[in-house]
């Protein structure tokens, strides 16, 4: 005997209440349904493998000063110096730090620029052969550049005529598979694709096409230089402590700076969005919170207004089950009643956010998850009142309250 | 049908107990009707909540229609309550958000009664009532005296052998107590048990058989033989 009739309709009489409630309901849902669906997105994101040993990988800038005969000399000499370090299994030049969140993107396209064709957005990097053993990564199909093949200078007007490609960018740019050997187009620069790397990623990891990736064979020296630098794990920390001092001994004309493990460039880069999942964290385990305690202080507070009537109806033949399920039932009606009510507000919340923040599209899945969460939670939040009520004495029917 | 022997109550808080009810005997035969009459603080409204089970006796025995109520659960009390018992309060205590039908619908429901069958006895007793044509009045809307036609509706529908009636006219004018006391007589003739807890003698008068609660025990009892029972005159000797 569930009295779903008459609570409906003792509801529809006193509707202020129940009002509230709904709308606290399809409020918690919209919010929670959507935040959650963000810390999802968050956490895949923040959670996803880059493909590199982060731990044994770190990088610096080499500022040269003053007046340099052959900076290209220099340097290559300094990445050699770096390498006769005990403890570091290679290191290279290179022109963007990966996973660091500064870097280079361009369009690579399968005509010339000038002939306006169809092209792929990819991040690009700078370096040598040694760059994929420096990165940890392996070159699953074809084969790493020749030394020969590499274009040593201080600018991009030699372009390479070879490129190895991330398989991220070789299949969304070749989409039958048939990448390696193909020519790509830098501007009106053709390049041909002689390997290709498994796993890849930008410098961006937010970025949509981050597994999209281009490693040029170009040395390319600049006055302020980026190093990166791959060492037994054990070892990195001792190395990044010692490294300046070595490189000062060979000249002592330049500042090293912009010392940064991988995995400390990660988490820097991606320090916001942890904040941005705690902060909602905490704001859905808020939301949550005002409104169990909300659904908590109606239900004591009708009880405590239906003490007399609750004390009656003991009176009259309920057992306390019939009290418990009476609160019960009532907040299930309001629940049901708010759970449509939740879907649109949820559904129109995320679409403002697509549209507002570029968010992907929320997940029905993620409102139906929610619109029983917040029932679970409300039928948790009326249970002690309610239990509370089911002990009120009939003899209260007789009582002056 | 009601046997009460040697009923105790009492209160316990922390510093003081106080004996509502001691020594208290009573025995109350089919189709009597009671008037329980005594100062304020006497123990009325103790005798009444324990005839009505709504609250436990703490020492004596109590039997209702052969039970020992002493002994049942909290929830076969609850069903004896429903099944036997029909309760007149002084505040009418109908639920305000509920119209007239569902109100006196509250009990039947509990009672498990088909929805057919519960409107027969609703629209019945509304009828015996004379409130038929109000059904979808909200209680609100009625006097005084309606709404306690109301409540004796319910307590009628049910078809209980036992109305406990807890100062009924306690708030109403002198005509509309005269009107509900005239309802509470013609519901006995048709053989209703009736024990009725009142302030108003006049009232109390009227009623076949008359006790009254002293500090918390039976102090005494008139019969008024306008209206002789002999089930009454048994019960009495009893008590003499």
């Amino acid at each position: 005997m569930l009295e779903i009739k008459p609570i409906l309709r003792s509801l529809m009489r006193s509707k202020a209440g129940a009002a509230m409630l709904i709308f606290q309901i399809i409020i918690t849902t919209a919010i929670v349904s959507n935040a959650a669906f963000i810390i999802n997105d968050r956490m895949n994101y923040l959670s996803q493998e880059t493909g590199y040993p982060e731990d044994e990988i770190f990088s610096f800038s080499v500022m040269t000063v003053g007046e340099v005969d052959n900076l290209s000399t220099l340097l290559e000499g300094t990445e050699q110096l770096i390498r006769d370090i005990p403890g570091v299994i290679n290191a290279n030049l290179i022109n963007n730090v990966p996973v660091s969140g500064g870097g280079s993107a361009s369009g690579f396209g399968s005509q010339p620029a000038s002939e306006r064709g169809p092209d792929t957005r990819a991040a690009y990097f700078t370096a040598d052969e040694n760059i994929f053993e420096t990165l940890g990564v392996t070159i699953s199909e074809g084969r790493n550049f020749r030394s020969d093949e590499v274009i040593v200078g201080s600018t991009m007007n030699d372009v390479p005529q070879v490129v190895i490609v991330s398989k991220g960018f070789a299949d969304t740019h070749f989409p039958e598979g048939n990448g390696l050997g193909q020519t790509i187009y830098f501007g009106n620069a053709p390049m041909q694709i002689i390997g290709i790397v498994d796993k890849m990623k930008g410098p961006w990891l937010k970025d949509s096409a981050v597994d999209s990736v281009v490693v040029m064979p170009n040395a390319r020296a600049s006055m302020r230089q980026k190093f990166i630098v791959r060492t037994e794990a054990d070892q990195r920390d001792i190395i990044m402590r010692d490294i300046e001092s070595v490189l000062l001994e060979e000249s002592n004309k330049r500042v090293v700076t912009y010392m940064r493990s991988m995995d400390a460039a990660k988490a820097n880069y991606n320090a916001s969005d942890i904040l941005m999942v705690r902060m909602m964290t905490v704001i859905i385990c808020v939301i949550v919170l005002v409104t169990a305690l909300g659904i908590f202080g109606m239900t004591v507070f009708n009880i405590s207004k239906r003490t007399k009537q609750i004390g009656t109806r003991r009176a009259l033949g309920a057992r306390k089950s019939a009290i418990l399920r009476y609160f019960l039932v009532e907040n299930t009606i309001i629940c049901i009643v708010s759970a449509a009510a939740s879907y649109a507000s949820s559904l129109f919340l995320g679409e403002y956010m697509m549209s507002e923040f570029s968010l992907p599209a929320l997940d029905n899945s993620y409102i139906v998850v929610t619109i029983v969460c917040v029932f679970a939670i409300s039928l948790l939040s009326v249970l002690f009142p309610a239990l509370k009520a089911a002990n009120i004495a009939p003899s209260i029917a007789t009582r002056s309250i | 049908m009601l046997s009460m022997k040697n009923i105790s109550k009492v209160y316990q808080t922390e510093k003081v107990q106080t004996h509502a009810l001691r020594d208290f005997n009573l025995e109350v035969a089919e189709g009597e009707f009671i008037a329980v009459t005594g100062p304020s603080g006497s123990g009325k409204t103790t005798f009444l909540n324990i005839a009505g089970m709504l609250e436990p006796h703490t020492g004596g025995q109590y039997m209702l229609d052969g039970i020992d109520v002493g002994k049942l659960s909290d929830n076969q009390t609850a069903d004896l309550r429903n099944q036997k018992i029909g309760f007149i309060f002084q505040g009418f205590n109908l639920i305000p958000d509920l119209n007239l039908f569902e109100n006196i619908e509250v009990p039947l429901r509990y009672a498990g009664i088909k929805s057919a069958e519960r409107k027969r006895r609703i629209v019945e007793c509304l009828e015996k009532v004379g409130l038929a044509s109000r059904a979808k009045h909200l209680p609100q809307q009625l006097s005084g005296g309606q709404q306690q036609r109301v409540a004796i509706a319910r307590a009628l529908a049910g078809k209980p052998r036992f109305l406990l009636a807890d100062e009924p006219t306690g708030n109403l004018d002198s005509l509309m107590a005269r009107q509900v006391m005239e309802l509470l007589e013609s519901i006995n003739e048709e053989g209703a048990t009736i024990i009725m807890v009142t302030h108003d003698a006049e009232l109390a008068r009227r009623a076949p058989r008359n006790i009254q609660v002293v500090d918390g025990q039976l102090a005494d009892f008139t019969l008024y033989q306008n209206k002789t029972i002999e089930a009454v005159a048994n019960a009495t000797a009893m008590e003499v």
